[in-house]
């Protein structure tokens, strides 16, 4: 059989004109999903008021939240972006522990309990952001601070 | 000839019952012994959902934190795409040409492909 080489690829399909000048720029986050999902609760404690200012001006721009909520986005990404280089620069070791677990188990939060106790731990001595998970039921410890997880592999306390 | 008699002292019992030995417990002890496990079941089923619910709560809420963060880069990028088509439009028809009687933002369904490979 005759090797063809391809017609279409995804490379061709990327428009890469720049943002107009007009616009400031901001850099974009560009993490995975693994340290997102680990420091998303920091990030929605400490960016608490610019994600509903953004989310509401969205809401009530009429279908042109787009172009309109940019200055709001702006704002969001810059603050996300605060939270994860202060993680980076306090607690680079335990955040890389928790994310790398998370992503060797499946993005499941319950497996690694004991890298999010650090984590959470350094998170608050030296930035003072705490995860709290509202809506929990009254009278009970909230499920990421429990000891044993019923879910995990491990089922016995994980610290 | 004498009449035929039952034999001295009568006939021996017939045996119409089965006899057989009852074996194991009673019925009743079954059906609480069934309930017990079954009640230890749910109580496990329970607490396990509980718990369940509650990670799918933790999940929902992590997700909740970083949609503004996830929606505000996406915006971005298709307003830097929107521009781009704005700015191709304006040099090739000489105007900027109105799709939709409506100025709400469109995400575009055609999407422009560049000629030569960009990335």
């Amino acid at each position: 059989m005759a090797q063809r080489d391809p017609r279409f690829n995804q490379h061709v399909l990327v428009d890469t004109t720049p943002m107009p000048d007009h616009i400031p720029k901001v850099e974009e986050i560009g993490a995975t999903s693994a340290p997102l999902h680990s420091a998303a609760f920091y990030i929605g404690d400490r960016c608490r008021a610019f994600n509903d200012d953004y989310m509401k001006c969205k809401d009530e721009a009429n279908g042109r939240g787009e172009i309109d909520c940019l200055k709001e986005g702006r704002k969001v990404t810059r603050c996300a972006a605060s939270v994860l280089k202060d993680i980076n620069t306090h607690c680079l070791d335990q955040f890389k522990s928790h994310w790398e677990c998370l992503e060797n188990n499946n993005h499941h939060l319950w497996e690694c309990r004991k890298a999010e106790m650090n984590l959470s731990k350094c998170v608050f001595d030296k930035l003072g952001l705490k995860k709290t998970l509202p809506g929990a039921p009254e009278g009970q410890v909230p499920v990421h601070l429990r000891p044993k997880q019923k879910y995990a592999q491990y089922t016995g306390p994980q610290y | 000839m004498p009449q035929d008699m039952p034999p001295t002292g009568g006939y021996a019992q017939v045996q119409y019952k089965r006899n057989l030995p009852a074996r194991g417990f009673k019925p009743v002890y079954y059906m609480i012994g069934m309930h017990m496990i079954m009640a230890y079941g749910f109580y496990k089923y329970f607490h396990g959902a509980r718990e369940q619910r509650e990670l799918a709560r933790e999940k929902m809420w992590s997700r909740l934190h970083i949609t503004p963060l996830l929606q505000a880069e996406e915006d971005r990028d298709q307003v830097r795409r929107h521009f781009a088509d704005q700015a191709r439009a304006n040099e090739l028809l000489g105007s900027d040409a109105k799709v939709y009687n409506s100025d709400r933002f469109v995400r575009p369904t055609f999407a422009y492909t560049p000629a030569s490979v960009t990335q």
